[in-house]
C-alpha cells in the first residue's frame, strides 16, 4: 500500500537554520503527530510538503504524486489547516465557499455546509467577528469539504479552549476511520497527540530524533526520579539525556523495563511525549 | 482561477459599491453639464487603478499568498486571476464610458468622437499604470509599491509639462490630428487601449516569473 506522505533525505537550508534529512512515511489509515520546539523545522517541513518553499534536496510524494512534478494532482485529495484562518475579514463563510469551489474537483457544497452547521458556524456572518475557534473550524470545513484523502495540520488546535480541541480531535478520529485516509498533524499539545495520533515524530534543530509509533515511545521509554549521587552510578549508555534540579536529578531512559532490571532500587516511571520534548529540548546527554 | 477572480471581487465589493454610486452621481453630473466627461472617464479609470493594491493588502494582511499556493492551482493562476481582475474592472469601465457616450450622443446630441478618443485614452492608462504597478507588489510588496504608484502617475506629467515649457516639447504636432478622419481617428484610439493590453500581458509573465521565485 502506498503511503499518503512519503519524505526521503528532505534538505532546506536558511543559512543559520537547516532542515537536515529529514525521512517520514505517513501509512493510510493513521495520524502522524510532529512535535518539536519552536523553531525546530516543524513548518518548514509542512511548507516543503505543500511546495511552498524550494527545497535543498529530496524527494516529497504525497497518495503517490510527487508534490512538485504532479502538485496540482497530489493536491487535489489533500485538505490543509495552517496555524491562523487566512480567509479575509471581510468575507463571509458562504463565499469561502464560492472561492474554493473551481479550485477542486470533489467540491461539495452541501457537505460544506453541513459542516458549517455541524460547528455552528452562520453561514452570513462577517468572518472578522468569528472567535479563534470559530475560524478554525471553519478552515476545517473548507479543508474537509472536497473530501480529502489526506489533511496537513499546522498547529490547526494551538489557541483553542479544550472543549472546541475535543471536538476537532473527534473529527479527525473520524476521518481516519477510512483506510485510505491520514493525517499529519503538527502540535506544540502534546496530550492532544497522546489522544489521537498513531506515529509521532519529534524534530530538534532540523532534525528527526524520534520518530516511532506513539505506542512504543509511551511503552518503553522512561523516567527515572534520583537524586545526584544516584545518577553518577548510572551507566550513561543506560539514559538517553539526563536533567539536573536543585531538588534531584531526571534520566529519560529508552527502555524501562530494561532499565528496572538493571537498576531495581530505582523507580522508574511512565514518560509523556512532553517530559521527552523537556528532556531533549533542556537536558544534557549523560 | 475563476474562485480566486471572484474572491478579490468579494473583498473588494465594499469599495466597488462605493465607486459606482460615485460614477452614477458623476453621470448625472456630466448630464447637467456640470462636470466635464473627460474629467470624469479620466478619474474613474485612475480610481480603479488603487484596487488592485488594495486587494495586495488585503491579501497581505490575510496571508492569503500562502493558503493560496497550498491550493491545488499554482502560482500561475494565482497570478492569472489577480491580472485577470484588473483587466475585468478596465472592461467594465470602458464598456460603462461607451453606455454614458451613447446615453450623451442620443439625449444631448454631443460629439461622440472625442468622448471615444478621452475613453480610449484613459483605457489605455488604466492598463498601462497596473502593467508596471503588479509586478512591483509582487516583487516588494502592496506597502513598498504603494509609493510607485504616485511615480508611475507623476513623474511622466512632471517631464511632461517641463519638457513642454521649455519648449522641447511641441504640441502643434496634435494639430496634425485634425486632417484624420472620424474612422482614422477612433482606429489610432483603438490602439492605445490594444497596446495596453499588450503590456500587460507582458507585465504578468515578469509577475509570474517573480511569484513563481518566491517563498511563501
Amino acid at each position: 500500500m502506498t503511503n499518503c506522505i512519503e519524505i526521503k533525505g528532505l534538505c532546506k537550508s536558511y543559512g543559520d537554520f537547516s532542515l537536515q534529512n529529514i525521512d517520514l512515511s505517513l501509512p493510510g489509515g493513521s495520524i502522524l503527530g510532529m512535535i518539536g520546539e519552536n523553531g525546530a523545522g516543524k513548518t518548514t517541513t509542512i511548507k516543503c510538503i505543500l511546495n511552498l518553499i524550494h527545497r535543498d534536496a529530496g524527494e516529497i510524494t504525497l497518495l503517490g504524486h510527487d508534490n512538485i512534478r504532479e502538485e496540482r494532482l497530489a493536491k487535489q485529495d489533500v485538505g490543509i489547516v495552517l496555524d491562523e484562518c487566512f480567509f479575509h475579514d471581510t468575507l463571509r463563510p458562504r463565499d469561502v465557499g464560492k472561492i474554493l469551489a473551481p479550485a477542486y474537483h470533489n467540491w461539495d457544497q452541501k457537505l460544506f455546509r453541513d459542516y458549517l452547521d455541524k460547528f455552528h458556524l452562520p453561514e452570513k456572518k462577517l468572518i472578522k467577528e468569528f472567535s479563534r475557534g470559530m475560524k478554525m473550524k471553519l478552515s476545517l470545513s473548507a479543508a474537509l469539504a472536497h473530501r480529502p484523502k489526506l489533511l496537513i495540520l499546522d498547529e490547526a488546535t494551538a489557541g483553542l479552549d479544550p472543549v472546541v480541541r475535543d471536538e476537532i480531535l473527534d473529527e479527525f478520529l473520524g476521518f481516519i476511520q477510512d483506510e485510505d485516509h491520514a493525517i499529519l498533524m503538527s502540535s506544540h499539545i502534546t496530550s492532544d497527540l497522546e489522544k489521537v495520533a498513531d506515529y509521532i515524530a519529534y524534530i530538534h534543530q532540523g532534525r528527526v530524533v524520534l520518530s516511532d509509533t506513539k505506542d512504543n515511545i509511551l511503552d518503553s521509554y522512561g523516567r527515572v526520579g534520583c537524586t545526584a549521587a544516584q545518577l553518577e552510578t548510572i551507566d550513561p549508555r543506560d539514559v538517553l539525556r539526563t536533567r539536573r534540579g536543585s531538588f534531584g536529578c531526571e534520566a529519560l531512559v529508552k527502555d524501562r523495563t530494561a532499565f528496572s532490571r538493571k537498576y531495581p532500587m530505582l523507580l522508574v516511571e511512565r514518560t509523556t511525549l512532553e517530559d521527552i520534548m523537556l528532556f531533549v529540548g533542556k537536558g544534557e546527554t549523560q | 482561477m475563476t474562485g480566486l477572480i471572484w474572491k478579490d471581487f468579494l473583498i473588494m465589493r465594499k469599495t466597488l459599491k462605493s465607486y459606482l454610486l460615485i460614477m452614477a452621481l458623476y453621470a448625472v453630473l456630466a448630464y447637467l453639464d456640470i462636470l466635464n466627461y473627460g474629467f470624469i472617464i479620466t478619474f474613474i479609470q485612475v480610481a480603479l487603478m488603487v484596487l488592485p493594491i488594495s486587494a495586495f493588502a488585503y491579501d497581505e494582511q490575510a496571508k492569503w499568498d500562502r493558503y493560496a499556493m497550498s491550493l491545488p492551482m499554482g502560482c500561475r493562476a494565482m497570478v492569472g486571476a489577480r491580472y485577470l481582475f484588473v483587466l475585468t474592472l478596465s472592461l467594465l469601465t470602458t464598456a460603462l464610458g461607451l453606455a454614458s457616450i451613447a446615453l450623451l450622443t442620443l439625449f444631448r446630441a454631443e460629439d461622440p468622437v472625442e468622448m471615444v478618443v478621452t475613453l480610449m485614452v484613459s483605457a489605455a492608462i488604466g492598463l498601462l499604470i497596473p502593467s508596471f504597478l503588479l509586478p512591483l507588489c509582487y516583487k516588494l510588496g502592496p506597502e513598498r509599491a504603494r509609493p510607485f504608484l504616485y511615480a508611475i502617475i507623476f513623474i511622466p506629467t512632471i517631464v511632461l509639462v517641463l519638457l513642454f515649457k521649455a519648449n522641447i516639447l511641441d504640441l502643434s504636432i496634435l494639430e496634425n490630428l485634425d486632417v484624420l478622419t472620424t474612422a482614422q481617428l477612433i482606429g489610432y484610439a483603438l490602439l492605445l487601449p490594444l497596446g495596453g493590453l499588450a503590456l500587460l500581458a507582458l507585465s504578468c509573465l515578469v509577475s509570474f516569473h517573480i511569484a513563481a521565485g518566491k517563498e511563501y
